[in-house]
């Protein structure tokens, strides 16, 4: 049996074992698929909590699957996942560099700036086709971000270049960075998103953009800098682990690690290097010569990825991101080990955690993001980017910006908070709720590509009740139907009964049906991950 | 039951009474009659703030040989006594001080360095080390007043939760008052009713934060339509800081009941060219722009509103005293704190100063010798109608400096 059938026995038996409130029963449920068998198995002891935020949710694990693995279900990628099953679809999401993505490569053709290396920014300055200082290829990088992540194929790629370019924060837009940002992006992140931490980690270390965010690049023999060599630590590696001892070690051993100004690229100043030997938690390096300071600080930092502690940090962070707010224990135990036999690969790490049991049975556990909601709210719309221009993508970052989430935009070094207490406030469910409505109108942005009759290219023909409209709407959009008093209160909004019938002239399948749209967008069932 | 379940049932009952329909009842009227303290307003200050750079011991000889470049020289400071002076940029609270609602406290901070950003916000904002306390220390002041609507604390300028409000008592946080409507919900199209019962049943964390947002959706539209205009001139600057700060004397000035506001000035974060006490340079300009805001909210308020509120700064530590090899300030310990208000006995530095000599540093550091929570339990006890501290800040006593006026 495929660990995908067990996870398709495992959710079953979950969903059916909710309602009697613990789920150590063994139960069966509707499948989710005509074709599989299920004998519905739970180990005994196991207890799963019941989670009443799992019954808002379709019991189908290719739809939790896409649920958290991209960013939200789009009509094309459920019908993908369909087709696929389940393995080969992870398998292709991950090895990115097989997947043709000419939607995305077309709409990023429209930010050329947005890949540009530091080189490439200086020779524009210096031809005078770029100002000294200029922002746009930040923003353009900004601009692409929502565009990647609602139009690209590779979502769990996409995916996972936010989720470093949050543990490795980096803020974008930011002046400090004006010629580096955008080459961060590409040879740290993009390059090193789906290989290994300690490869990531190193180029990160060595990066003009890193070096100034966190000012190692002005740490000198004299005066050390402990800027970089504390959140090294702490944030990028082992946690708060660390003593003041090891930030004064650290933040020596670091320097030497910095920036030509005259070309803006990595530089190792051996003069500027402190020599001597360190000792920091538990790495001890003679660090005898000047010279030798480049590589006595990428020894230290492939002792920090490979240091048990980080292993746990990265891949409980990675459990939260994909799995719960407070992983279970048993997982982050079993992907540890899988961090550190495979070297710190992600890959491996990311299989063993979608095909885990604690995985399958973690549904209604994680609560949409700002701008995960955002990008959500397009692809399950199914709505086309706009055939020219980026006037758009520059609206969708706005409403992210609005909601508190503005791609890369974290101001401090930790990175945009991941669970659902961070972001659970009236101000930013409000600005959520607003951009349901703006977008799925076409009010704001106003040139995505939608049905040319909403009502049939959501549903097809007109329901003949508004019951059957909210229905067909929620089935749709949020891939199950909503009990009847949530349904009652929807016809209420227009005044109706779920029973009233629903005629060809009624707002509601009219100018009022993005109403609908938006308001099934607000529920519950839609801000869950 | 499994533990988690435990946890949300819990949960569910604490805001029972704020669930869905419920909230819109009561927050049709909802100033609460029972608060006659000030207003409490927390302005934090991210990144570590450079309290040697605010407030100069100048009388200390060891301060000039640590900052060699970045000392703000004697000459430039403003507001001096015989030995602190202000730093120039913050000429604008200058009246304040010089009128007596402004003083700043020194050598205060948390009762161990703790020099990582994010756990020491993390101990500063929850205030009770070695205790297995969550809540932050605001929803346990809030508490204690007995507040019960999510208008008596706000979080101003953010669309994320506050931490120090984090706990069981109400509250909103808001990116702005203005911003408090729900896009094509009116009569007709009761977009936000509607979505109240939708989140009628949902799990509590969830149909909280809906709740909240419904229910707030009225007042926000009250106060919308009464418009606002700053009184005796006041010119907010054009920053987060300065719009938080306007919409905070807004709710205190529409009596909306408000008991605390909290609003965050980011950006001190300064371990490279901080920069000589000049226009352009870093510190030199935050601490101006932090300066108009603060000025602006108190000349906006007048004396009269200035009455009810008090005003304090804090921050997670205070940089290192011996300037860094970039011209800047590694991270630190002992920190000033500045305190605005009608009950204020200020310009002035209370506190008890450490020195800066080699011997009396903390690990390179200036020393803390005054608890920030005494101080901020001295104005709870003395403005804010809180007569037990114990829950709000366990162990620790009020401070007795004579920082503020018993009301």
């Amino acid at each position: 049996m495929s660990v995908f059938e067990q996870l398709l026995q495992r959710r079953t038996a979950l969903g059916g074992a909710a309602a009697a409130g613990v789920a150590t029963v063994l139960a069966t449920g509707t499948p989710a698929h005509a074709d599989t068998e299920f004998h519905a198995t739970v180990e005994p002891g196991v207890e799963f909590p019941s989670d009443p935020a799992a019954d808002l949710l379709p019991a189908d694990p290719l739809l939790h699957l896409l649920r958290r693995a991209t960013y939200g279900p789009s009509p094309a990628s459920i019908a993908e996942i369909r087709k696929l099953g389940p393995a080969a679809w992870l398998d292709r999401q991950l090895n990115p560099a097989t997947i043709a993505d000419p939607v995305a490569d077309e709409l990023l053709a429209r930010l050329p700036l947005a890949g540009l290396s530091i080189a490439e920014i200086r020779a524009r300055v210096a031809a005078g086709q770029l100002k000294q200082y200029d922002w746009t290829p930040m923003w353009q990088l900004s601009f692409a971000a929502p565009a990647r992540a609602i139009w690209s194929e590779r979502q769990l790629y996409e995916v996972m270049v936010d989720f470093w370019a949050n543990h490795l924060n980096v803020t974008c837009p930011y002046g400090d960075v004006w010629d580096s940002r955008t080459d961060y992006d590409r040879a740290v992140l993009r390059k090193h998103a789906l290989g290994t931490f300690a490869d990531l980690l190193k180029a990160s270390a060595r990066h003009p953009a890193m070096l100034t965010y966190l000012d190692n690049r002005f740490s000198t023999r004299l005066a050390p800098n402990e800027n970089y060599g504390r959140e090294l630590m702490e944030l990028h590696t082992v946690g708060l682990e660390y003593g003041e001892a090891d930030v004064k070690d650290a933040a020596k051993l670091l320097t030497g690690l910095t920036v030509d100004t005259a070309t803006g690229a990595y530089r190792y100043d051996a003069a500027g290097h402190v020599a001597g030997a360190v000792t920091i938690l538990g790495f001890s390096h003679d660090n005898a010569t000047t010279t030798g300071g480049e590589a006595a600080a990428l020894a230290f930092l492939d002792y920090l990825a490979l240091h048990p502690s980080t292993a746990r940090r990265i891949v409980t962070k990675l459990c939260v991101r994909f799995v719960a707010d407070e992983p279970p224990a048993s997982l982050v135990t079993k992907l540890v080990k899988v961090y550190l036999d495979n070297r710190s690969a992600i890959v491996p790490v990311l299989r063993a955690l979608f095909t885990s049991d604690e995985f399958a049975g973690s549904a209604g556990a994680k609560t949409r993001t700002p701008l995960e909601d955002l990008a959500a709210t397009v692809r399950i719309l199914g709505y086309g980017p706009p055939p020219s221009g980026t006037k758009t993508f520059e609206s969708l970052y706005w409403m992210a910006r609005n909601a508190g989430q503005a791609p890369m935009y974290w101001g401090p070094p930790n990175g945009y908070p991941d669970v659902a207490a961070a972001w659970a406030s009236p101000s930013g469910l409000l600005v959520r709720w607003n951009f349901h409505l703006s977008v799925a109108a076409g009010y704001w942005p106003a040139d995505l590509v939608k049905p040319a009759d909403l009502l049939t290219g959501m549903i097809g023909a007109r329901p003949a009740t508004y019951a059957a409209l909210i229905d067909a709407t929620a089935e749709r959009l949020l891939g199950v139907r909503l009990g009847p008093a949530q349904t009652a209160a929807l016809a209420g909004f227009y005044g109706k009964t779920p029973a009233s019938p629903l005629k060809s002239n009624d707002p509601a399948v009219g100018w009022l049906y993005p109403y609908l749209i938006g308001m099934l967008l607000n529920s519950p069932n839609f801000a869950l991950r | 039951m499994s533990r988690r379940r435990l946890l949300r049932t819990t949960a569910l009952g604490a805001f029972a009474g704020l669930a869905g329909s419920q909230l819109d009842t009561q927050l049709a009227f909802a100033a609460d009659p029972a608060y006659s303290g000030d207003v409490l307003v927390l302005l934090s200050l991210r990144g570590g703030f450079d309290g040697l750079s605010a407030v100069v011991p100048a009388g200390d000889p060891a301060y000039y040989a640590a900052r060699p470049t970045i000392g703000v020289p004697k000459a430039q400071l403003i507001g001096g006594g015989t030995f602190f002076g202000l730093h120039p940029a913050l000429a604008p609270l200058l009246p304040y001080w010089t009128a007596g609602s402004l003083a700043a406290v020194h050598a205060v901070g948390q009762p161990a360095p703790n020099r990582s950003h994010f756990s020491a916000m993390e101990e500063l904002e929850r205030a009770a080390p070695g205790t297995s306390i969550r809540t932050g220390w605001l929803s346990r002041m809030l508490g204690s007043l007995g507040a019960n609507d999510p208008f008596d604390a706000i979080a101003m300028g953010t669309a994320r939760p506050a931490r120090l409000l984090g706990g069981p008592a109400p509250y909103l946080s808001l990116t702005s008052i203005d911003g408090l409507a729900l896009t094509g919900d009116d009569a007709a199209k009761p977009v936000a009713a509607t979505m109240a019962a939708l989140y009628q049943g949902a799990p509590a964390a969830l149909a909280q934060t809906a709740g909240q947002l419904t229910g707030a959706l009225e007042r926000g539209r009250e106060l919308r339509t009464a418009g606002y205009t700053p009184a005796n001139g006041a010119a907010y600057p054009a920053t987060e800081l300065g719009a938080a700060l306007r919409d905070v004397a807004r709710l205190i000035k529409a009596d909306a009941g408000l008991m605390t506001a909290t609003v965050d000035s980011g950006d001190w974060d300064m371990h490279e060219n901080l920069g000589i006490a000049a226009p352009g340079r870093r510190m030199h300009d935050q601490l101006s722009k932090l300066a108009a805001a603060i000025a602006a909210f108190a000349t906006d308020l007048g004396s009269e509103g200035l009455r009810r509120v008090t005003l304090v700064t804090i921050s997670e530590f205070g940089r290192r005293v011996t300037q860094n090899g970039s011209a800047g300030l590694d991270h630190g310990y002992g920190n000033a704190m500045f305190v605005l208000g009608g009950g204020v006995r200020g310009g002035q530095v209370y506190g008890t100063w450490p020195g800066l000599g080699a011997a009396q540093l903390r690990d390179g550091d200036l020393a803390v010798t005054t608890d920030y929570r005494a101080v901020i339990g001295e104005i709870l006890r003395a403005r804010c109608e809180v007569g037990d501290l114990s829950t709000v800040f366990p162990g620790v006593a009020a401070s007795s400096l004579g920082l503020v006026t018993a009301r």
